[in-house]
């Protein structure tokens, strides 16, 4: 065998410390090092043209680069090898500017220390072996998870592309959260009036198929290629064939307290979500409808003018699809407030927390937009307590970032629909982040009916009540107790991971982080993509955030779906993976449960672990564990770390 | 073998031999920081290069130690911030059973730390470095059998 050793002098940074012409009479005895050659910057064009000449000319079976850090110049010099038609992983490099040189005070040990990683290297690339990044074909079609602002600006994105789009909705309606919002912080713009163009454009877009009223309920496969199942609860209404008249849900002789507004109003067996709710067509709950009953009810049915509309013997349907790329943008919810049993939340009817209260705003909402109590009176007096939850170690630690704002909405939207009533702030922390937020808050101040108090701890905010009116005694931020009137009081609840995330991830295995967000892969570098390779994160389902940042989100996850798996091109494999020696396998899985990508299967037959190179990450994990000896790494094989390990010591 | 050179030459000043599993995304990083900011440091751990410090197979060690290390040290990414998200924790458990099958062959736990260096942390890179060579230099050549 025949090694070539390249030592990069970087200009004097290395050659100072380390004087290569002693370093080259002691290579010399190196086994299999057949020769020593100095370059002054080989990382320059003049280097790497010497390099790949060189290597040309010279035909090595193995070379070694003693230079600066691999992480910032092993790729450059694996073209170098790789354009000289040598394979690039059989190159080691030698860290000799950041790890000897420029931290070693003596020149004779930084001499010693450059042999003795040039000894370590030569044994280990003696034992490489060539390895071949493979590729395979990637499905371009992509499933968007969630249909509110995040994933209805990811499929637009990826659809307009003209790439195929599953959007999976759980809820018969599509918009998320906002579109049930009257106005939006900061500008107080109509909420369904933002909504509503992207809306039209989703449904008429012909390469985005929407499925509502459905779940991902299993996926197998992974980047590139998963296979998706779908379970579709049955809406009893042909969309295609509806037209959204409402004529059937006058007969209805059903009702039931109405989720999409909390419980705040009755709403029939059939209908809609919300009025003006899109797709426009209304949907049957079947527990509420007296044909689950067993009774022919076809009241609805009759009334209905176009044939075949309804549709009685609908079932749940379990689809499958194919996807080369999967975003999650599946929101986000509220905290629980009973949790804090002194704010009477559930208990008080004076209380109500924000999504409440924002339904009570809206002109599709229980009081068709009035401000008014359980009790049917406009409050004289409303309380908003912020940080229900939030910047609390006990609850959620962190701050929901949203709250602030939409509070300062409430303020602007009492002050308008009910000129007279009082508000009062109480806050824990205040935060208007952004160029935009600022101006409401200002407004929000400059209510003469508003007051802002700070109070000290959550814990010591009690709601009572005394009579048909209640009143809250709270510590103010300099411990004094203090009490005021409020005939309403208004709850901003921490922003939590949606119901439903738990069951998700575990289908997906996509990993949660300690509050049971999805977690990112990287906090800042890299929030829209999830650990799993072929998995993104849009809106909320990340993190709390705002609709402007959930939109963005949006587009940079469509933005990583079209940049990493663009269609036509292939799916490189990175071929630093783990491998099974099948025959030394005794089947035992630990390989598997250590994983943390999932991306050891099992052979059942064979009864052999088998690694998913696609999924594989090449952290080794799975090899240290593995008690037979049969999980290896490729480019970091025992036997190479061994010889680079005994090099290193002699 | 450092036992004999030292019957041979007592002046002379004992010299660990210290192998360093580094994984590549934090510590790595972090030893090469160091070199960023020039700062000096003993010349005794020799680096090995791993892509993730759960990839520290107990093997490593022990051959280490065969093959004439004084000292193994193995850095990880801290806790929660590993690039595969939890091969530090196997790690910081592997580490846990090495210790006490190093005692079982009488090497002092000393003789095996674990730290944790992050990507930004040059200096305490540089300060683990230092004191497990110390720490070495003080506990004398390793006594094989």
């Amino acid at each position: 065998m025949k090694i070539g050793v390249y030592f990069c002098t970087c200009g004097t940074n290395i050659s100072e410390k380390i004087d290569p012409e002693k370093i080259r009479d002691e290579v010399q005895d190196i086994t299999n090092v057949a020769y020593f050659k100095t370059c002054e910057y080989l990382c320059s064009e003049e280097g790497k043209n010497f390099l790949e000449q060189d290597l040309k000319e010279e035909k090595p079976d193995r070379v070694v680069v003693t230079a600066c850090s691999p992480r910032d110049y092993e790729k450059t010099f694996r073209e170098c090898v790789s354009k000289a038609e040598i394979n690039p992983y059989l190159m080691q490099m030698v860290n000799l500017r950041e790890q000897v040189a420029w931290v070693t005070a003596e020149p004779e040990e930084a001499a010693k220390k450059a042999t003795v990683y040039i000894r370590g290297a030569a044994a280990r690339v003696s034992r490489q072996a060539p390895l071949e990044e493979k590729e395979i074909d990637i499905n371009p079609d992509v499933l968007v998870v969630g249909a509110g602002p995040a994933g209805l600006k990811a499929a637009l994105a990826i659809a307009g592309a003209g790439r195929k789009v599953v959007l999976v909705e759980k809820t018969p309606m599509l918009g998320g959260m906002p579109v049930r919002y009257e106005e939006l912080f900061p500008n107080l713009e109509c909420g369904p009036c933002m909504l509503e163009p992207v809306l039209a454009e989703v449904l008429q877009e012909k390469e985005i198929e929407i499925l509502t009223l459905s779940d991902v309920s299993e996926v197998a496969g992974y980047c590139g290629n998963f296979l998706i199942k779908i379970r579709q609860s049955p809406r009893y209404i042909d969309i295609a064939k509806c037209i959204g008249c409402s004529e059937c849900i006058g007969p209805c002789p059903e009702s039931i307290a109405n989720p999409f507004n909390c419980g705040l109003d009755e709403k029939k067996a059939i209908g809609f979500a919300q009025t003006g709710g899109l797709p426009n067509a209304p949907f049957i709950d079947f527990n509420a409808c007296r044909r689950s009953q067993g009774v022919d009810c076809q009241l609805c049915k009759a009334a209905c003018p176009v044939p075949e509309a309804v549709v009685f013997d609908d079932r749940e349907k379990v689809l499958e699809r194919k996807v080369g790329a999967i975003i999650l943008a599946v929101g986000s919810s509220l905290y629980d407030c009973t949790k804090f049993p002194a704010l009477a939340y559930g208990k008080s009817p004076t209380v109500y927390n924000s999504l409440e209260f924002e339904r009570l705003l809206a002109a599709t909402g229980p009081t068709g937009g009035k401000v008014l109590g359980r009790d049917g009176k406009p409050p004289e007096s409303l309380a908003i307590v912020h940080c229900v939850g939030s910047l609390d170690s006990k609850h959620k630690a962190y701050c929901s970032g949203v709250c602030c704002q939409y509070a300062f909405k409430f303020n602007q939207l009492v002050k308008h629909k009910l000129p007279e009533a009082k508000v009062t702030h109480l806050h824990k922390e205040l935060v208007t982040p952004g160029k935009e937020e600022f101006a409401l808050f200002e407004r929000a101040t400059g209510n003469p009916n508003a007051t802002f108090i700070r109070y000290g701890d959550l814990a010591d905010i009690e709601v009572a009540e005394t009579g048909d009116r209640s009143e809250i005694r709270y510590q103010d931020a300099g411990g004094n107790s203090r009490t005021i009137d409020a005939d309403m009081v208004v709850l901003c609840p921490a922003v939590v991971p949606a119901g439903g995330s738990n069951a998700l991830a575990a289908a997906l295995e996509v990993p949660q982080d300690r509050f049971g967000f999805f977690e990112e892969l990287h906090g800042r570098a890299d929030a829209a993509q999830s650990k799993i390779k072929g998995i993104y994160l849009a809106g909320t389902c990340q993190g709390p955030k705002d609709i402007q940042a959930s939109m963005n989100q949006g587009m940079a996850a469509a933005g990583h779906v079209l940049s990493q798996l663009p269609e036509g091109r292939k799916l490189k494999i990175e071929p630093v993976t783990a491998f099974v020696n099948e025959e030394a396998c005794s089947g035992c899985k630990v390989c598997g449960a250590v994983c943390p990508y999932k991306a050891i299967g099992f052979d059942v037959e064979r009864e052999v672990s088998v690694v998913n190179p696609l999924l594989c990450h090449g952290c080794g994990t799975c090899v240290a564990a593995c008690p037979s000896g049969a999980m290896d790494g490729y480019h970091f094989t025992g036997d190479q770390i061994l010889a680079e390990t005994e090099g290193v010591l002699q | 073998m450092s036992e004999q050179i030292m019957k041979e030459n007592p002046q002379q000043k004992f010299e660990p031999k210290i192998v360093g599993f580094l994984c590549n995304w934090c510590s790595y990083a972090g030893a090469d920081k160091a070199g960023l900011a020039q700062t000096p440091y003993p010349p005794n751990v020799r680096v090995v290069k791993l892509m993730c410090s759960g990839r520290v197979d107990p093997q490593f060690v022990l051959q280490a130690y065969k093959k004439g290390a004084d000292g193994v040290l193995i850095l990880a990414c801290h806790f929660g911030d590993c690039h595969y998200k939890e091969g530090n924790f196997r790690a910081t458990q592997r580490h846990r059973m090495l210790l006490r099958l190093l005692k079982q062959q009488g090497i002092e736990e000393e003789r095996c730390r674990l730290d944790y260096v992050s990507a930004g942390e040059g200096e305490k890179f540089v300060q683990v470095v230092t004191e497990m060579t110390d720490t070495i230099r003080r506990l004398g050549p390793i006594r094989r059998k």
